[in-house]
C-alpha cells in the first residue's frame, strides 16, 4: 500500500519516520489543528509525530474523504488513541464506502483488542464487523481466549452474552461456565453466566434439584464463597426461600461444619420470608418462634460479620418491629441502641 | 497516655493531605502529558471530576471561573442557521475534531460533529460548579440532541452515529433532563423498563439484562430512578430491601464494584451514594472505609488510586473526595448523591430552576 510508506530509506541512511506533512502524496490536504481558544483546559501535551497524525485525521474529516490513504491514516491515528470513537467510526465509514475485506477487519480488531482488552470502543467495532458479515462462528474462541488473560473482563463477558443470544450459541456453554467454575469457584462472572444460560434455555423449575445439588457442592468445597450463595438464593428467591421442601434443613445442617456470614444470612432471609408468607392456620406461636430464630441469627451475624454489625442489628429491629407480638415481656435484643440516636452520630463521635 | 500517643500516630499516618489534592486537581487543570491521550475525547469529564473535586474541597478560589467557563462553552455543539443539525446537539467532550473555537452560535455544520451524552451531562454539571445561569446553553438543542439516543429497550447511545448502548448513558440523560428541569429529554416509562430489566437474580444491576451486577450500573440505576422521583415506584420495598443487601455486602474494608473482586476507592462513592440514597449508608462501618481510601491517597502528588501503591488519576481523586465526604470527613462539603456534584452546587441548581420557573410564571401573566 503505497499510502503506508512511513520511512525513507536509502542503503546508507538509516529509517527516518516520515510526517504526513511531508509526503507528497498528501501535500492536496490542508492540516486542521486542534483549537482550543485562547486559554485551553486540561490540555494534553502532543508530540509533534501525535499532532501530525491527528492534524491529517481531522483534514480528511472536514471533508468527509472516502479513499484508501483515510483508510490507512485511521489505523495510524487509532495506534496512537485507540478511545477515539470519531477514529472508529470514520473507519466504519470507510469499511463500508471501500468495501473493505472484512475477514481482514476481524484480524486487526483481534490484534488490537488482544492488546487493549477493556477498551470500550474496540468492542463495539468488533460487535459490528461481526453484524456485518453475520458471522459469529471465531467468536467464542476469541472470547475464551481473552478470558483466559482476565476470567472477568466485563466486555469480553458483555460480547460473548450478546454473541450466544444473537446467534443461539447456547449448546456448549453450560460446559464452559462450568470449567471456568472449576478454575475458579469465586469467580461471579461464571456464576452470572451460568444463570444466563439456564435461565434461557431449560429454565429454573425441572433443572431446580440440580442446581441447588451444585450450589451446596461447591459450597462444601468453598464455603466462604459469596457467589455460590447469591446464586442460591437468587434461584430460589423467586418462588420463595421457604418454599423449597428441605432445603432449611439442608443449610442447618452445612451450619455446623461449612459455616459463613452468607450461610447465616441465607437462614434469616428462609426465616423472613417464612414470617412473610406464613399461611393464615400457622399459629402465633410458631410465628413467634422463627422470629426468635431469625433474631438469633442476627446477633450471631452481629458477632461474626462484624464490618456489617450495625447493619444485622438494624434488620434485627426492623424484622421485630413488623412481626414481633404485642407482647409486653418481651425481651429487647442485647447490643439494640436507641432508635432515636442515628448510628452515623455514634460513629463519628469515635 | 501511651494509647493516647499511638492513636495520634495511627492518625498521622492516614491523615488526610488537602493541599495535595487542591495542587493535583489544579494541575489536571493544566496540562497533561501525552500518555493521557486515551482521555481526548473524554477531557470534559476530567474537567468535571477537577472541578467538583475543587469543589468538595472547598478550593474553587484557586481558578479562574471565567476562563473555564469560556472553554466549556466552546465545547457546545449548536444548532445550525437551517437547524438541520438539531438531534447532533449537546456537548463534545474536546476540540478533537478540530472545529474552529467559538463560544457563540449558529453552529457550524461538519459532517462528523455532534454532542457526547457524557459530555452534556458533565458540561452542564461543570457549568453549574462555577456558578454559571445556563443562559448560553441552547436546552432544547440539548434535549433534541437528547431524545435522538434513546432506544425502543430504553437504554441510550453515547453518540448520535451509534455506540455501545447501555444503563450508564441513561443514568447522564436523567442527569441532563434534571438539571435542565426538562424531562421531554427522554421516555422516562421505558428508561425505568430498561433499568428493571437490568436488575439481576442477586439483586444488583447489570450494564443491562443478563449481565454481571456491578456496584457502577447499581448505581446509575438507582441514581437514575431518584432524580426521576420513581424510585418506589419502579422498585417494590421488598427489591429495595433486597438491593440494599446486595450493596452493603460490597463492604470488605472500603467496598468492592463486584462479589469476589478486589475493593476499589470509587466504589466507596459509588456504592457508598447508592447505599446512602436507600439510607441504610449509616450502617456501614466508617473506620474501615475512611482507612482504605486513605491507605490510596498518594502522598506526594496528592489524588487517591483505585488500590494502594498504585498511581492516582481524577476519576479516583474526586470519587475518594467524594466517598470520604458521605461519611462525613471534615473540611470536605457535602455531594449530593444522585446528582454527584455538592450540596452547595445543588443549591445553585435549584435556585436557578426557581428562577426559571418565576419567568416562565412571568411571561404567562403578560398574555
Amino acid at each position: 500500500n503505497k499510502y503506508n510508506t512511513r520511512f525513507i530509506s536509502t542503503d546508507k541512511i538509516p529509517p527516518v519516520f516520515l510526517c504526513f506533512r511531508d509526503r507528497k502524496e498528501w501535500a492536496d490536504l490542508e492540516p486542521v489543528p486542534q483549537d482550543d481558544g485562547p486559554n485551553p483546559v486540561v490540555k494534553i501535551a502532543y508530540s509533534e509525530k501525535f499532532s501530525d497524525v491527528y492534524d491529517y485525521f481531522r483534514a480528511l474529516l472536514k471533508n468527509d474523504e472516502r479513499s484508501e490513504r483515510a483508510f490507512a491514516l485511521t489505523s495510524e491515528a487509532i495506534e496512537l488513541n485507540a478511545a477515539n470513537y470519531t477514529v472508529w467510526h470514520y473507519r466504519r465509514v470507510l469499511l463500508q464506502a471501500l468495501s473493505k475485506d472484512l475477514r481482514e477487519e476481524m484480524r486487526y480488531i483481534t490484534a488490537i483488542i488482544e492488546e487493549q482488552p477493556k477498551n470500550y470502543q474496540v468492542w463495539h467495532h468488533r460487535r459490528m464487523v461481526v453484524e456485518w458479515l453475520n458471522d459469529p462462528s471465531e467468536e467464542l474462541e476469541f472470547i475464551a481466549d481473552i478470558l483466559s488473560q482476565d476470567a472477568k473482563n466485563y466486555h469480553a463477558w458483555q460480547h460473548r452474552q450478546w454473541v450466544i443470544q444473537e446467534y443461539k450459541l447456547w449448546d456448549d456453554e453450560l460446559d464452559f461456565v462450568e470449567n471456568l467454575l472449576e478454575e475458579d469457584v469465586r469467580n461471579n462472572s461464571a456464576w452470572n453466566q451460568r444463570h444466563f444460560v439456564i435461565s434461557h434455555t431449560s429454565g429454573f423449575s425441572d433443572a431446580m434439584e440440580r442446581e441447588i445439588q451444585y450450589c451446596l457442592y461447591q459450597i462444601k468445597k468453598a464455603p466462604n464463597n459469596e457467589s455460590a450463595w447469591n446464586y442460591l438464593k437468587g434461584i430460589l428467591q423467586p418462588l420463595g426461600l421457604s418454599a423449597q421442601p428441605g432445603l432449611l434443613e439442608r443449610v442447618l445442617e452445612l451450619k455446623q461444619t461449612h459455616c459463613s456470614p452468607y450461610l447465616l444470612a441465607f437462614l434469616f432471609d428462609c426465616y423472613e420470608d417464612a414470617l412473610e408468607n406464613s399461611k393464615e392456620n400457622v399459629a402465633e406461636e410458631e410465628q413467634q418462634k422463627t422470629l426468635k430464630k431469625a433474631l438469633e441469627i442476627c446477633q450471631l451475624l452481629a458477632q461474626e460479620d462484624t464490618i456489617r454489625k450495625e447493619y444485622w442489628l438494624f434488620l434485627g429491629r426492623s424484622l421485630k418491629n413488623k412481626h414481633g407480638s404485642s407482647d409486653p415481656s418481651d425481651e429487647p435484643l442485647a447490643d439494640d441502641p436507641e432508635p432515636s440516636v442515628p448510628v452515623s452520630e455514634q460513629q463519628e463521635m469515635s | 497516655m501511651a494509647e493516647e500517643e499511638s492513636q495520634f500516630e495511627e492518625f498521622e499516618q492516614i491523615d488526610f493531605l488537602r493541599d495535595r489534592h487542591v495542587r493535583f486537581f489544579q494541575r489536571t487543570l493544566q496540562v497533561l502529558p501525552e500518555r493521557y491521550a486515551s482521555l481526548e475525547t473524554t477531557r470534559l469529564t476530567i474537567i468535571f471530576f477537577a472541578l467538583s473535586g475543587l469543589d468538595v474541597l472547598d478550593a474553587l478560589d484557586v481558578i479562574d471561573r471565567n476562563t473555564m467557563i469560556e472553554w466549556i462553552y466552546s465545547l457546545q455543539v449548536l444548532p445550525t442557521e437551517d437547524q438541520v443539525n438539531l438531534s447532533r446537539c449537546g456537548f463534545r467532550g474536546s476540540s478533537h475534531i478540530g472545529i474552529p473555537y467559538s463560544t457563540k452560535g449558529p453552529g457550524v455544520l461538519h459532517p462528523y460533529d455532534s454532542g457526547h451524552v457524557a459530555m452534556t451531562y458533565t458540561g452542564l454539571c461543570s457549568l453549574l460548579i462555577l456558578g454559571d445561569d445556563l443562559s448560553r446553553v441552547n436546552k432544547q438543542a440539548c434535549l433534541a440532541g437528547l431524545r435522538a439516543l434513546q432506544l425502543e429497550d430504553g437504554s441510550f447511545y453515547a453518540v448520535p452515529e451509534g455506540s455501545e448502548n447501555d444503563i450508564r448513558f441513561i443514568y447522564c440523560a436523567a442527569s441532563i433532563c434534571y438539571m435542565l428541569d426538562d424531562w421531554s429529554g427522554m421516555d422516562i416509562q421505558k428508561a425505568i423498563e430498561y433499568i428493571r430489566g437490568s436488575l439481576s437474580y442477586d439483586n444488583g444491576f447489570g450494564q443491562g439484562a443478563g449481565r454481571e451486577s456491578h456496584g457502577g450500573w447499581t448505581y446509575c440505576a438507582i441514581a437514575s430512578l431518584c432524580l426521576m422521583g420513581r424510585l418506589e415506584e419502579a422498585l417494590s420495598q421488598r427489591e429495595l430491601d433486597r438491593i440494599r443487601r446486595w450493596c452493603i455486602m460490597r463492604q470488605q474494608s472500603g467496598f468492592q464494584g463486584r462479589p469476589n473482586k478486589p475493593v476499589d476507592t470509587c466504589y466507596s462513592f459509588w456504592v457508598g451514594a447508592t447505599l446512602e440514597l436507600l439510607d441504610v449508608f449509616q450502617y456501614t462501618n466508617f473506620d474501615k472505609n475512611r482507612s482504605f481510601i486513605l491507605s490510596t491517597q498518594d502522598r506526594l502528588v496528592g489524588g487517591f488510586a483505585k488500590w494502594p501503591d498504585s498511581h492516582p488519576d481524577p476519576l479516583h481523586a474526586y470519587l475518594g473526595l467524594c466517598g470520604l465526604s458521605l461519611i462525613g470527613e471534615p473540611s470536605l462539603r457535602k455531594v449530593h448523591p444522585a446528582l454527584n456534584i455538592t450540596q452547595r452546587a445543588f443549591q445553585h441548581v435549584q435556585q436557578l430552576q426557581q428562577t426559571w420557573r418565576d419567568s416562565t410564571g412571568s411571561c404567562s401573566r403578560q398574555h
